[in-house]
């Protein structure tokens, strides 16, 4: 079971970053969270959530998801969905299914948009 | 700075570049958001100050709280006046280290702010001069080397002190109707820059956050300017746009998503970032692509004229309502009809209309001020929620302030509320 991400449904709210941070700290920031959004080439509106695993990180970019093994995403460029402006998702935790706070999976139950969902 | 609610404060000096971070002792006394901006207004008001804050929930997982502000003197009416950071703004603002800024005084060379992780600098903008907004943001982003930094700025209309000009958020413009931009062009304050990389702590963490995601879970997630301005024309204005859609965006922490990204530079359905570098606009303002429409605009076109606008740093709404009249096509003709917008308080708006300033900014029939909105911006202002959320129906206030005391120990009700701001 993992999260996945419907990349086209998501609007950018930035509410699975926080609940996932949540989960974490007990607190909010755009800083803990296992998924992030990648809001880096703003002029183009391009945007994307990335989730990362024990594994590999699941890249939902909007011309198509695809799931790249840890390590691989640094030699891509920006264009790819990932590049440097994911590299700080790459040294925090990988997702636990919000297993350790007793949770059912919080950036799930909190996407207003049904963006995200479990496989 | 890790709490939601104010303990220090940041005093910017302009004349002399120096920050200082200074207790708010009368915090508890004046009341969250706007109700402290005001009272810090008033502190300050010897010194022309100008207020960056934020609400009392903003940057948290509350729906629409995204809300942060920019308090000051409107030179079209010589009065406090409030204007809206929406966007990541407001969110990433607080979560950079400040709920609240005061700026005081003028520079006597271009400088802009920057503020991260509970550290304020005042950095030299000399090199920014006569940019517009979009090269403004593009070049800070590029000076630090961070993608995402949050830049508030103003165009050559904000560095001309012109009547009309608004702050813009990063490229898209923003809700600035007071002239606020034009302040900050008196200042010599180019930009405030922002990342927001703190952490925020509720009073009660569980149950905060138990209370925000039941009252996410019941709020609609709807897209388009319908959701948050039926019946002001934001349904006809959705079908309109639609052939240039790309996508709809959110603020930070909503559930509707009424911002609607045009492309009329590649085709909409482009998804892959290797197209054209600047593609189109992040369309803000219902109020402004309203104006447009209702002129007799094609969408393209008030496309290329919102970007416009925004790029000079001109107020949205008062721009499009001038331009309104005219309705063109030319991209060429565009850009010189927004060069030439006049933008005071009486061009644009038809002999006989009703104008109206209050603290949030002029008002025309239909989208006339009533009780109803101003109670909605006094409320979201203190709480950090946004305002067109509440009026449309997307989260009430009853319920938001049950959030208050888990979130940061405050009690406030309804008539608390309006107190504040007598
Ligand atoms: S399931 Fe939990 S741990 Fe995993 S990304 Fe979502 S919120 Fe984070
Ligand atoms: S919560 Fe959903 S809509 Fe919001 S940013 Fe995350 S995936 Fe996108
Ligand atoms: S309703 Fe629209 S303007 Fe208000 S916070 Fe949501 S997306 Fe932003």
């Amino acid at each position: 079971m993992r999260v996945k991400v419907k990349p086209l449904e998501c609007t950018g709210c930035a509410l699975c970053e926080l609940a996932c941070g949540y989960h974490w700290d007990e607190a909010f920031s755009l800083i803990s969270s296992s998924i992030m959004l990648y809001r880096a080439e703003e002029k183009k509106d391009y945007m994307g959530v990335i989730v990362k695993t024990e594994e590999d990180l699941f890249l939902g970019k909007p011309e198509g998801p695809e799931a790249v093994k840890l390590g691989e995403l640094q030699q891509r460029g920006a264009g790819s969905g990932g590049g440097a402006s994911a590299k700080p998702i790459l040294i925090r935790e990988a997702c636990d299914l919000c297993e350790s706070a007793g949770l059912e999976p919080q950036c799930v139950a909190i996407c207003p948009q049904n963006a995200l969902y479990l496989e | 700075m890790d709490a939601m609610y104010y303990g220090d404060v940041l005093l910017v000096d302009l004349s002399t570049g120096k920050t200082e971070q200074v207790p708010f002792d009368e915090a508890d006394e004046a009341g969250p958001g706007l109700a402290a901006g005001l009272a810090l207004y008033e502190k300050y008001s010897g010194d022309d100050p100008l207020v960056f804050g934020s609400g009392l929930f903003t940057g948290t997982p509350v729906p629409g709280a995204c809300l942060g502000f920019v308090l000051g003197k409107s030179p079209l009416t010589g009065e406090a006046a409030v204007s809206p950071l929406s966007m990541y703004a407001g969110a990433e603002m607080k979560l950079s280290g400040f709920s609240a800024v005061v700026v005081r005084g003028s520079s006597a060379k271009p400088v802009y702010l920057w503020l991260h992780d509970g550290v304020a600098d005042v950095l030299d903008a000399s090199g920014l001069k006569g940019m517009d907004t979009w090269q403004t943001t593009d070049a800070i982003r590029k000076e630090m080397g961070e993608s995402l930094i949050q830049v508030i700025s103003i165009g050559p209309a904000g560095e001309a002190t012109r009547d009309l000009a608004a702050y813009s958020i990063n490229y898209w413009g923003s809700g600035d109707s007071s002239a606020l931009g034009s302040v900050m062009g008196a200042k010599n304050l180019k930009a405030v820059a922002l990342r927001g990389l703190g952490m925020l702590d509720a009073e009660e963490p569980g149950e905060f956050y138990e209370k925000a995601l039941e009252l996410m879970s019941a709020a609609p997630a709807e897209r388009g300017f319908k959701a948050v301005c039926s019946g002001l024309g934001g349904d006809d204005v959705d079908a309109w746009l639609e052939p240039l859609v790309h996508r709809y965006r959110s603020c930070f922490a909503c559930p509707t998503a009424c911002s609607t990204f045009v492309k009329y530079n590649e085709a909409p359905d482009v998804m892959s970032p290797d197209g054209v570098e600047e593609p189109g606009m992040l369309v803000i303002s219902a109020a402004a692509a309203f104006w447009l429409w209702q002129g007799g605009w094609g969408a393209e076109a008030a496309g290329r004229a919102m970007e416009s606008m925004a790029r000079e740093g001109i107020d949205l709404v008062r721009g499009a309502r001038e331009l309104s009249a005219s309705p063109l096509s030319d991209p060429g003709e565009i850009a010189s009809a927004v060069g030439g917008l006049e933008g005071t308080m009486e061009a644009g708006w038809p002999a006989g209309e009703q104008v109206s300033y209050d603290a949030f900014g002029p008002w025309v029939p239909p989208l006339a001020a009533s009780e109803k909105w101003l109670a909605a911006n006094r409320a979201g202002y203190v709480l950090g929620v946004c305002p067109a959320l509440l009026l449309a129906g997307g989260v009430d206030v009853d319920s938001l302030l049950g959030l208050c005391g888990p979130a940061a120990g405050v009690e406030l009700d309804a008539s608390g509320i309006e107190s504040l701001f007598t």
